[in-house]
């Protein structure tokens, strides 16, 4: 089967979906990879590099494409290249089905079956396919590299001739992968961190990486729903919270925001005025900024100093600055599914298979997958 | 010999005081590995003046049968001591206790028989006063019920009766129904409403009280119900010494049943039950959680602490495998400190990191690099795999998923498929865990009822302590 990886198109994107070490495992498998010239450039590794791991080195995008049966992106292609897939091929990207209709509906007509991996279901099997685990693992650690240089000070706590410096005050809100991952960082620079989050189930997930867990009001465990995802909250609790959240937040040096609901805009957890509450000279980093953000004053893919002095970052696809780290992880990712899907030289796209059936977007023609179809439904209604 | 009773007055409450002295300071020693042996010695020294004291009583009927009991007990002891492999002593300690409880029956019946029910015509000497026969009636009952419910035990453990809990519905319900109308029936006796040949109805419901309530548990939580055994013995025993008016006895059944019924506690804080839990004789598995087609196939063994301890200190190789259980306890250091003992040792230690332990990706590697474990001891899951052969021993840390061989042959289950530690491979597995809950994945755990693995149950940290305390000794 042929297999093609072609060079990421979007503005910013770093990533690609192979690494040599991919490509080999995939030639053990069978597979026949095509890589775009140049397309391993961003994330440092050469056109050599992938020949040598036994790719062939494709220059021009039409013929890339001219009777390839799989596809491997990370972004979702563009309008141009999505005529330029063979009908019946298949699609392996992250294609954010949930929002992103468009590409969606451009792929189905082109009779491709597109496989989204921010779909792969959390089970435990599946985590090595779960490119959304593996991406907010490097936003959660660069979230706080971000906040320790946007910082006046220094993070750990040092007595020293020249005075004492007092530890900084991170708090992390959301303890998903991101949010876990920022709390442990934070905590091996040297900073008192606290976690929060909705669900009460994580508190002893916050305590095994020595931070606090912060108890705001009465939670309950509905909060979670069945795909371990945090799932959106009544405006009561939400305001109660807030109210709450304030006293803390104008002890903070640093906040972090990680929530985010599959599907929707970012919920709203730091408004205007609890902002103004905040000491001049903090920092937030927004990592929900790509859905709005978790702060009203968020602007998305920039940096926004407030009135009072907080500098509010919005940071978008913050796994790009960490390329070859992104790449390698995504890469392994991708294979993981690729060769979980594809068994005796082709890919059922029929299967019962749990991760196929939440994968699987569109196919022979259609939108398949039930969520999407709701949401599709929902919208044109 | 009833001539040194004059001779020395009291001579007996005397040898009774220095035996139960022996007994108290027996008893502390056995509290540490490094004492133990002198502990035991000297509770065997008190026995043996107890004996000494009650043989010249002088009370003493006929010598002839003391002595063939004597000879008969000393002989089946000694052949029990010598013979018996130390792997069975639960099941020494089960027929040990059982006997004791039927000894303590036994008298019992025999008191009410003497002076209740063949009580000569007209007599009212007050001897065998209302309070006499309410100990009696409840060392019957202790006694009767230690002695069925201690071979139910026994045969659980030797294999001879299913170890698997059997429940039926209402068990509980019919198991305190039962025990409160054993209780009125020795209430009937004491105030003498019911015919003295209730005391035989009594001693049947009890015999079958014990069957009743060791039939139940499973046979990984035996040694619970062992100590709890031990404490009824203890507390029949000292029913005993009431009746017969002996201070060596009530001495000795007391520290027997406090003693049992602390050990049981204990185990019951290190399997995270409550004795309520425990009293009840619902301790056969997670109540009301299993459904059906989940439940394991044979029985988890439980080792203590100083058995792990034995088992990693004859190893040569041994790979540790920490899972969440260890963040959750913030075993980390401990865990560490533990391997640096047994590199001390000589003993190779490397970690087994699986891609998925724990809640976050690098959870294991950040806590381990914050213990100060070196990033070369750490090792991938696909490096490590093949070494699990040639391991002694594989020691899980509150890991569960990521070593449950289900992930190989199960179809169908919601880890099939997810690739694994190979722990089973290696020679012996040693797992330390809070209890037989399932992991993330919510299922249930082969792992843990191989032949090859043992259960170290407990809190993580605590654990790792107590092994390098013991490795340090």
């Amino acid at each position: 089967m042929k297999v093609v990886v072609p060079r990421e198109l979007a503005a910013g994107e770093t990533r690609v979906a192979a690494t040599p070490r991919t490509v080999k495992r995939m030639d053990r498998a069978g597979l026949e990879v095509h890589v775009e010239s140049g397309a391993g450039e961003a994330s440092g590794i050469t056109d050599e590099a992938f020949s040598e791991a036994g790719a062939t080195i494709v220059g021009d995008r039409a013929g890339l494409f001219a009777g390839s049966e799989i596809i491997l992106c990370v972004k979702p292609p563009d309008p141009e290249t999505v005529t330029q897939i063979p009908s019946g091929a298949v699609l392996i990207a992250v294609l954010d089905p949930l929002i992103e209709h468009e590409v969606v509906s451009q792929l189905a007509t082109r009779g491709v079956s597109a496989f989204s991996l921010d779909m792969v279901p959390r089970i435990a099997r599946a985590q090595s396919m779960d490119v959304l685990s593996s991406m907010s693992t490097l936003t959660g650690y660069q979230a706080v590299l971000l906040a320790s240089m946007a910082l006046p000070g220094i993070m750990p706590y040092l007595t020293t001739a020249a005075g004492t410096l007092h530890p900084a005050k991170v708090l992390v809100l959301g303890a998903g992968v991101a949010g876990l991952q920022a709390i442990a960082t934070a905590r091996r620079l040297g900073a008192l961190v606290w976690g929060y989050d909705i669900r009460p189930v994580v508190k002893e997930q916050v305590e095994s990486l020595g931070a606090e867990f912060l108890e705001l009001i009465d939670t309950s465990d509905a909060a979670e729903d069945a795909g371990g995802y945090a799932r959106e909250q009544s405006e009561d609790q939400a305001a109660q919270q807030r109210r709450a959240m304030t006293a803390h937040l104008a002890e903070m040096d640093a906040v972090i925001t990680t929530a985010l609901i599959p599907g929707r805009p970012a919920p709203i957890l730091l408004t205007t005025e609890m902002v103004e509450a905040m000491k001049p000279g903090s920092v937030i980093v927004d990592l929900a900024a790509e859905r709005g953000g978790n702060c009203e004053l968020t602007r998305p893919g920039g940096n926004f100093t407030s009135d009072g002095g907080v500098t509010i970052l919005g940071p978008l696809d913050l796994h790009c600055s960490v390329p070859a780290h992104a790449s390698l992880m995504y890469a392994n990712n991708v294979a993981n599914f690729l060769l979980h899907v594809c068994r005796d030289g082709r890919i059922d796209v029929e299967s019962d298979d749990e991760v196929v059936r939440g994968t699987l977007v569109t196919s022979g023609g259609r939108v398949v997958h039930e969520r999407v179809l709701e949401v599709l439904g929902a919208t044109e209604s | 010999m009833p001539l040194l009773a004059e001779l020395v007055p009291m001579s007996t409450e005397w040898l009774y005081l220095a035996a139960a002295v022996l007994f108290i300071v027996g008893i502390r020693d056995l509290s540490s590995a490094e004492t133990a042996r002198r502990g035991n010695l000297l509770a065997a020294c008190g026995m043996l003046l107890a004996i000494v004291g009650t043989l010249q009583h002088g009370l003493i009927v006929k010598w002839e049968w003391i002595a063939v009991g004597m000879v008969a007990g000393g002989v089946i002891g000694l052949m029990m001591a010598v013979f018996m492999p130390m792997t069975a002593m639960p099941e020494r300690i089960a027929i040990v206790n059982g006997l004791g409880g039927a000894a303590s029956g036994l008298v019992g019946i025999c008191e009410v028989i003497r002076h209740v029910i063949m009580r000569p015509e007209g007599s009212t000497a007050p001897e065998f006063s209302a309070f006499h026969v309410g100990v009696a009636g409840l060392e019957i009952m202790l006694g009767a019920l230690t002695f069925t419910g201690s071979m139910v035990a026994f045969g659980k453990l030797k294999g001879l009766i299913s170890s698997k809990p059997m429940t039926y519905p209402g068990q509980n319900a019919v198991n305190v129904l039962w025990l409160l109308a054993m209780l009125c029936l020795i209430i009937g006796l004491v105030t003498g409403d019911l015919n003295p040949v209730f005391f035989f109805v009594l001693a049947g419901m009890a015999l079958l009280f014990g069957v009743m309530f060791v039939l139940p548990i499973g046979g990984a939580d035996m040694p619970v119900v062992i100590a709890m055994l031990n404490a009824y013995s203890g507390l029949a025993a000292a029913a005993t010494g009431f009746v017969l008016s002996n201070k060596v006895l009530i001495i000795a059944g007391a520290l027997d049943g406090s003693s049992g019924l602390l050990l049981s506690l204990l185990m019951c804080r290190a399997m995270n039950r409550s004795l309520t839990n425990v009293l009840l004789g619902a301790v056969g598995g997670p109540t009301g959680g299993v459904s059906g087609g989940d439940e394991l196939q044979g029985d988890p063994q439980s080792i203590s602490t100083v058995e792990a301890a034995e088992r990693l200190f004859d190893a040569r190789r041994v790979i540790i495998v920490p899972g969440y259980g260890m963040a959750a306890a913030g075993a980390h250091f401990a865990i560490r400190e533990l391997a640096d003992v047994l590199k001390e040792r000589g003993i190779s230690v490397k970690y087994a990191i699986h891609p998925v332990a724990g809640r976050m990706p690098g959870h294991m590697n950040v806590l381990l690099a914050d213990a100060n474990v070196p990033y070369d001891d750490l090792v991938e899951m696909d490096v490590i795999n093949p070494e699990f052969a040639d391991t002694d021993v594989a020691l899980v840390m509150g890991a569960n998923d990521i070593c449950n061989p289900a992930a190989r042959t199960a179809e169908g289950s919601p880890i099939y498929g997810m690739p694994i530690l190979d722990v089973d491979h290696a020679a012996q597995v040693i797992v330390i865990k809070r209890s037989m809950s399932p992991g993330f994945a919510g299922i249930p755990n082969e792992l843990f009822v191989a032949p090859n693995c043992a259960m170290l149950f407990g809190d993580g940290k605590q654990v790792a302590e107590q092994l390098i305390e013991t490795l340090s000794l």
